[in-house]
């Protein structure tokens, strides 16, 4: 008798493992989309954007206004907060990044940490401090693939993350836009003067960006609650990330979004949840003392 | 250098008598944390002013400093005035860690690098409650003290002339450091590491001896914050008290003596004068910073500055050549 106990026990495991698995893939698909962007704005534009979790929380936050107030349904809201996510990027590159081009790194960071300060404590104004929690009608519906059971939602997370990623990496590789992002990127400079318009540039590599945080945002938000300072969360999260994969590097912040997210999952299921909050961190310093520039990146060029 | 000697005299002696002519406890008690925040500023000057790197770690070794002090003397039966002592060695050792590991990079990198440090930092007092308490902090901190002197130091003006010969120490230090040849180092670093190499200069441990230095001094700060408010929680190491230490060093002036200790007098001001636009505070708050960063990049310091340089023109105008 024993010995059916114990196979069943090992199989038992073995679907745990697998949960934990698919658990991690979903949530690091969040991560993964917060990365790229940030990763993107420090390849286009070299600015370390201290604001990007802002835009991850005001995603979440055009989600569940466009769900409650306007009862819209919750994919055509993800769709909408992306959206206005990318306008607001439009703005605040405006404003607070597009005057400050020319001046020293330590002023542009300063700028996004204003920025950060003014959206999280506006949106507190706004909002208020109580958490929200996004009706998706994906997150209680479950799905069995196998042993394994998702939410639905995180599923939804996993297609539409990956759809998302296409879209950029298409957009990047085989569009006239994204040729242009890449010569900006490669030398601003030299960009400028076969004719690309660089300001454009900038302009809406920072849409994108921010829209991609945005897309975050709303569709994490119903697996969590959304409150003004998630925003913090978010952009310790996606810097985690870029350290990891290498500052700059598209398909490094994939690897490490990935990474993070099973990572956490495992460290959380396996070991305790605080750890769970210091895994990335201990991944951190890891990876740094085996490669300083992050797995994927570049030594650092120029100092401009 | 005999101009500046006097105003230096005049600021120390008007910094002195300053409590004597402002009766109310409450403006006393903004004095006390004027002090310490100049302290902690000035700290963090040595890294981003000296140095030219952009810490953003270094609200971590000012709460490491106050929960060392907190811990050994609430708990271990230390003398109080060995608190900051103590508390600079921790942090100073920490800091050499955290230095050693981030000082490979440098720029942005070498920013999410210490975020991410002072991250772990503040995850580890958040979450190891057995010995940190936690989220509901360390109470009932004993006030500072000094051994054979029965002084009350909870009484704001009292600790207000303890947090003033530490504010006039690290002051000068700061000013001693760069008149002398480490100080020269930094800013040979800062300037131009390949140039600073080639003259023999090791650029890794100059950098690691200023980082470590900045960390031990915002460790002895923060272990005089711990005495003074007798209550510490571990939101003083997160994102907000990083942003507040920044704010403070980049709106006074990064690289000077003077600027961190202006930008430290204007955070604790402006705090309390928007505290009337009630929940607007931190919003406005956030706007006035962005404005002070966009317009003004070198801080207050550079408006006297500038003025300075105009009326030295002025004067080298009258009394050489009129137009040249």
């Amino acid at each position: 008798m024993p010995l059916p106990l114990d196979l069943k026990g090992a199989t038992l495991d073995f679907i745990l493992l697998g949960q934990q698995l698919a658990n991690g893939i979903a949530n690091g698909m969040g991560y993964v989309l917060i990365a790229v962007g940030l990763t993107l704005v420090f390849g286009v534009l070299r600015i370390v954007n201290f604001a990007h979790g802002a835009f991850y929380m005001l995603g979440g936050y055009f989600t569940y206004f466009a769900v409650q107030s306007f009862g819209v349904h919750y994919l055509l809201a993800v769709a909408i907060a992306a959206f206005l996510a990318g306008m607001c990027g439009l703005i605040a590159n405006q404003f607070f990044f597009r005057p400050l081009r020319k001046e020293h790194e330590f002023i542009i960071l300063l700028s996004s940490l204003g920025l950060s300060i003014l959206l999280t404590n506006g949106s507190e104004l706004l909002f208020g401090a109580d958490p929200k929690y996004i009706e998706s009608g994906f997150a209680d519906a479950t799905l069995d693939i196998g042993p394994v059971t998702v939410t639905q939602q995180r599923l939804l997370i996993f297609v539409l993350a990956t759809m998302a990623l296409a879209f950029v990496y298409w957009f990047i590789r085989r569009t006239r836009y994204g040729k242009m992002m890449q010569a900006t990127a490669q030398h601003p400079e030299g960009a400028a003067l076969t004719g690309i318009n660089t300001n454009f540039v900038h302009a809406y590599t920072f849409v994108l960006a921010c829209a991609l945080a945005g897309l975050s945002g709303a569709l994490v938000g119903p697996t969590a609650m959304m409150f003004p300072t998630v925003g913090d969360w978010a952009v310790l999260k996606g810097f985690t990330v870029v350290v990891i994969g290498g500052l700059g590097s598209i398909s490094g912040a994939c690897i490490g979004g990935l990474l993070l997210g099973i990572a956490e999952a495992l460290g959380g299921g396996y070991i305790s949840q605080g750890f769970a909050e210091a895994i990335g961190y201990v991944l951190i310093v890891v990876v740094l003392i085996w490669r300083p520039q992050g797995m994927f990146g570049i030594s650092r060029g120029h100092k401009s | 250098m005999n101009k500046r000697t006097t105003m230096t005299a005049l600021i120390g002696v008007v910094l002195a008598i300053l409590p004597l002519l402002v009766g109310s406890k409450y403006y006393q008690h903004m004095l006390v944390i004027w002090g310490l925040y100049a302290v902690y500023a000035l700290s963090l000057n040595v890294v981003i002013g000296y140095l030219g790197e952009l810490n953003f770690g270094h609200a971590a070794f000012f709460g490491i400093g106050a929960y060392t002090s907190a811990i050994l003397t609430t708990r271990y039966g230390v003398p109080v005035v060995s608190g900051p002592l103590f508390a600079a060695l921790v942090t100073g050792l920490i800091g050499a860690v955290v230095g050693y590991l981030s000082l490979r990079s440098t720029g942005p990198q070498f920013a999410i690098l210490t975020l991410s440090f002072g991250s772990i930092l503040f995850t580890i007092v958040n979450y190891w409650v057995d010995f940190t308490r936690g989220p509901m902090g360390i109470t009932n901190i004993p006030p500072f003290s000094l051994p054979f002197l029965k002084i009350d130091f909870t009484q704001a003006r009292n600790m207000y002339y303890v947090v003033l010969v530490a504010v006039a120490i690290t002051a000068y230090g700061c000013f001693a450091l760069m008149r002398g040849h480490s100080g020269r180092a930094f800013i040979a670093v800062r300037e131009n590491p390949q140039l600073a190499a080639s003259l023999g200069i090791n650029i890794f441990q100059t950098k690691l001896l200023g980082f470590i230095g900045a960390a031990a001094l915002a460790g002895a700060a923060g272990s005089l914050y711990a005495h003074y408010l007798s209550v510490i929680t571990p939101d003083m190491m997160g994102l907000q008290g990083v942003a507040a230490v920044i704010i403070m060093v980049i709106i006074g002036g990064k690289g000077t003596i003077v600027g961190p200790m202006i930008g430290a007098l204007v955070y604790v001001c402006l705090l309390e004068v928007l505290r009337a636009t009630g929940p607007l505070r931190m919003v406005s708050f956030g706007a006035l910073m962005t404005l002070c960063v966009i317009f003004l990049p070198g801080g207050l310091i550079s408006i006297w500055r500038r003025h300075m340089n105009e009326t030295r023109l002025a004067e080298a105008g009258n009394t050489t050549v009129e137009h040249p």
